[in-house]
C-alpha cells in the first residue's frame, strides 16, 4: 500500500517537475524587461492629451459666458414684464 | 442697464485677437525634452491656476468687505469672482491630470499640491452652496468660507516646496528656458484679460439681479398704493 502511494507521488512529482521545465522559458520571459528594437515609439500620444486639455478649458470659458448672457437675458426680460405691468397699473400717484 | 462700455470692447477685440496668436506662440516654442509635447499643457495649465488664486482673493477681499463695512458691491464682486474660483478650478484640475496621465502614468497622486488644490476647489464650491442653500445667513457663512479659501492659497502655492511631491516646484516659471517664456506670458496675458472679462460682465450680471429685485419692491409699494 505504501509503495503503491509512493509511486503514485514519484509519478505526480515527475509530472510537476516536467510541466515546469517546459514552462520555465515563458515564466522567465514574463519577468524579463524586453528589449526594444528600432527606434523608441511613444505608447500615449501627447497630442490627444494636449487638445483634450485646451479643448476643455475654451469649451468650459465658452459655456460660463453663455450662462452670464442668458442670466443677463432673463434680467432684460424680467424688466421688460415688471415695466408692461406697471403700465398697466396706471399713472402712478 | 447700462451699455457696455468701449475698454469691455477693446478688451474683447484683443482677447479675440489673442485666441489666433497665443496657440501659434505655443505651437513655436520648443518641445520639452524629457515630457515632449505633451508639456504644452503647461502654458495654459498654469495660468488657470494663477486665475483661480486670484479669483480667491477677490472673493476673500470681496467676503472682507461685505462682513466687516456691510458693503453690497462687495458681496457681489466675492460671488462673481468665487464663480470664476469655480470655473478655473475645473480648468486646473482637468488639464493638470491629463497632463500627469502622460508625464507620470497615472491620473490622480494624493500628493499636498493635487490635495491642496482640490480642497481649495471644494471650499469654493462650499462657498457657492452656502449662498445658495444657506437660507437667511448663507451669505455670511459663505463670505467667512471664502478666507478660509484664501488662507489655503499660500498652501497650495508652497506645498510643492515645503513636502515631497511628484509636482513640478515653484521654480519652473522663474527658471522656465528663454525661447518658452514668450509664449508662456503671452498665455498668462490672455487668460488675464479673459478673467477680467468675465468677472466683469458677471459683476454687471449681479448688478441688474440687484437693481431688478429694487424695482420689483418699488413696483409692489406702487401698486399697492394704486389698489
Amino acid at each position: 500500500m505504501r509503495k503503491k502511494i509512493r509511486a503514485r507521488l514519484n509519478r505526480f512529482v515527475a509530472v510537476v517537475a516536467g510541466a515546469l521545465c517546459w514552462l520555465a522559458p515563458a515564466l522567465a520571459r514574463a519577468q524579463e524587461f524586453e528589449k526594444v528594437s528600432g527606434a523608441v515609439r511613444e505608447e500615449l500620444p501627447g497630442g490627444r492629451f494636449v487638445a483634450a486639455a485646451y479643448g476643455f478649458i475654451w469649451i468650459a470659458v465658452l459655456v460660463y459666458v453663455v450662462s452670464i448672457a442668458r442670466g443677463l437675458g432673463r434680467v432684460r426680460e424680467d424688466l421688460g414684464a415688471l415695466k408692461k405691468r406697471l403700465d398697466r397699473a396706471g399713472p402712478r400717484p | 442697464m447700462r451699455s457696455l462700455g468701449i475698454g469691455f470692447w477693446i478688451a474683447l477685440a484683443l482677447a479675440a485677437a489673442g485666441f489666433l496668436i497665443v496657440p501659434t506662440m505655443i505651437m513655436n516654442a520648443p518641445t520639452e525634452p524629457v515630457m515632449g509635447f505633451v508639456q504644452k499643457i503647461f502654458y495654459f495649465h498654469v495660468p488657470c491656476a494663477i486665475m483661480l488664486f486670484l479669483s480667491t482673493f477677490v472673493c476673500a477681499g470681496g467676503s472682507v468687505a461685505f462682513l466687516f463695512k456691510a458693503s453690497e458691491r462687495g458681496d457681489r464682486i466675492a460671488v462673481a469672482a468665487a464663480e470664476l474660483s469655480v470655473l478655473f478650478g475645473i480648468c486646473v484640475l482637468t488639464s493638470g491630470p491629463l497632463w500627469g496621465r502622460k508625464a507620470w502614468g497615472v491620473w490622480w497622486q494624493w500628493d499636498a499640491r493635487l490635495t491642496s488644490s482640490l480642497l481649495l476647489f471644494l471650499i469654493l464650491n462650499g462657498y457657492l452652496l452656502a449662498r445658495r442653500y444657506g437660507g437667511p445667513a448663507g451669505k455670511k457663512l459663505a463670505a467667512a468660507l471664502s478666507l478660509f479659501a484664501a488662507v489655503d492659497v499660500p498652501l497650495v502655492y508652497k506645498s510643492v516646496d515645503i513636502w515631497r511631491t511628484v509636482h513640478p516646484r515653484t521654480t519652473v516659471v522663474p527658471t522656465l528656458d528663454p525661447r518658452m517664456r514668450p509664449a508662456f506670458w503671452s498665455a498668462f496675458a490672455l487668460m488675464l484679460l479673459v478673467w477680467s472679462l468675465l468677472l466683469a460682465l458677471r459683476v454687471r450680471l449681479e448688478n441688474a439681479r440687484a437693481e431688478l429685485a429694487e424695482l420689483r419692491l418699488e413696483a409692489e409699494d406702487l401698486l399697492e398704493a394704486a389698489s
